[in-house]
């Protein structure tokens, strides 16, 4: 009996450390402020991802959960989407003709069809998200085997995770860049296997998206 | 200790079932193996589809007939498998290439007029438009070991006058990409690096029309910039 309570104990204290340092995730955030800002209660913004990199492109789902992020809570910001926006602008937004710096918005802003439906929105500010998840130093290996009597696996493998991302902040009123935040989440998983795998995840790019929504959120609605 | 198993199965299915049947069942399962194997080794057929947004420009004030060309109208792409030789995508993206079209050119001209061939030319167009896909492309990750499913086509644009004369030539080249995902299917890639492709397509051809040299060259002439 007491060995039976010592031997679930430890199995507890156990699976609780490893929980711990899964769910360990180390987020930076720095942020850069060229100009003040605020939303007027009719106001909206757009957060659009850089496409035009060769080797990667920023997430829509990564977009998505941003503007879920800033578009939430009692400061929430009124959010366009971005794929209504793409299409409602289209062909000025695509990977290949997106305006890069505030110098080719102006010029887009001189055409009376963009700028028109730019009001249409309401868009105050355009923030640009560029940025990636990039996995590294995995290790350790886990195998899996079934017979006539079952099955199970063994073994333990573990990842890092690093997300990088950084948001430039457009202001439509000056036409100039107004800040940009930047953020560097880092994480480890684990994934022991004892019979059964164990996926012990680190949250790392859902950590990102949250720390960069709310920064996001706090520097245009004015906070520093 | 098997004998008397295999001996009553042998009863049973004999007592069961005739011998003809037994025939036909064995060809029919027979049959639908060999159809199960063939399917597996056949070319995994996808059709694009996607609808384009209207594009956000001025009209230009000009009469347009355009005439897609038959191969345009059922381009088809083939990926070879580098290992086997056989076909292992067919890619089928002339519908969606043609509904491309039939949304930007309408948006870009005042009037569109559709030809059913190069010999009926009405002589109150302005111009006459003829857009066809020279290459066609497609970068699988599992080929390139990229992240990212890539689709790259060349298209040739030709605009002529209404009695066949030549005004402009042109080629373009589009480019798409698809981030892979977990659980995606190649299928779900390559559909979405195509239409990302033909956005990319659409965005500068409307963008770059009046800039080609020869193009405006011809606008200005008849006073339509």
């Amino acid at each position: 009996m007491n060995r039976s309570i010592r031997s679930t104990s430890s199995l507890l204290f156990l699976t609780l450390f490893v929980l711990l340092a899964g769910g360990c995730t180390t987020t930076e955030i720095d942020e850069f402020r060229q100009g003040a800002t605020s939303m007027s209660s009719d106001g909206s913004i757009v957060i659009l991802g850089r496409r035009q990199n060769n080797n990667y492109e920023t997430e829509g789902d990564f977009v998505n959960c941003v503007a879920g992020v800033v578009g939430s809570g009692k400061d929430g910001i009124s959010v366009v989407p971005e794929r209504e926006f793409l299409d409602a602008m289209f062909p000025f937004f695509e990977p290949r003709t997106a305006p890069m710096r505030t110098g080719h918005l102006k010029e887009l802003m001189d055409m009376d069809v963009a700028a028109t439906r730019m009001n249409e929105f309401g868009i105050q500010y355009i923030v640009w998200l560029d940025g990636i998840t990039q996995r590294s130093q995995q290790a350790g290996s886990i195998s899996c085997t079934i017979g006539p009597g079952g099955g199970g696996c063994f073994g333990f493998g573990t990842w890092q995770d690093d997300s990088n991302f950084e948001a430039e902040i457009w202001d439509l009123n000056t036409l100039d860049t107004v800040g940009s935040i930047s953020t560097d989440a880092v994480g480890q998983s684990y994934m022991p296997a004892l019979v059964v795998p164990i996926p012990l995840i680190a949250r790392v790019e859902q950590n990102a998206c949250s720390g960069l929504g709310n920064q996001l959120k706090q520097f245009i609605n004015g906070g520093s | 200790m098997l004998r008397p198993l295999q001996q009553r199965a042998a009863h049973w299915i004999t007592r069961r079932l005739p011998s003809a049947a037994i025939g036909r069942k064995l060809s029919l399962a027979g049959t639908a193996l060999l159809g199960v194997l063939l399917a597996s080794c056949a070319a995994n057929t996808i059709n694009i589809s996607g609808s384009y947004p209207s594009p956000l420009v001025r009209k230009i004030p000009i009469t347009v007939g355009v005439y897609y060309p038959e191969e345009l109208r059922n381009f088809s792409f083939t990926e070879i498998d580098d290992y086997t030789g056989d076909d292992q995508y067919i890619v089928n993206s002339g519908e969606t290439q043609i509904e491309l079209f039939n949304t930007v050119l309408p948006a870009l001209f005042e009037n569109v007029v559709m030809l059913d061939s190069l010999e009926n030319r009405s002589p109150e167009l302005d111009a006459v438009f003829v857009p066809a896909i020279e290459e066609f492309q497609l970068g699988l990750p599992q080929k390139t070991k990229l992240k990212v499913y890539e689709v790259w086509v060349k298209y040739n644009m030709r605009l002529e006058e209404p009695e066949g004369e030549y005004i402009a030539d042109w080629v373009m080249t589009a480019y798409g990409k698809s981030p892979t995902e977990s659980f995606q299917s190649v299928d779900a890639g390559v559909q979405d690096a195509t239409v990302v492709a033909l956005r990319d397509l659409a965005a500068s051809f409307t963008l770059g029309f009046s800039g080609i040299p020869e193009v405006n060259e011809w606008l200005a002439e008849n006073s339509k910039l």
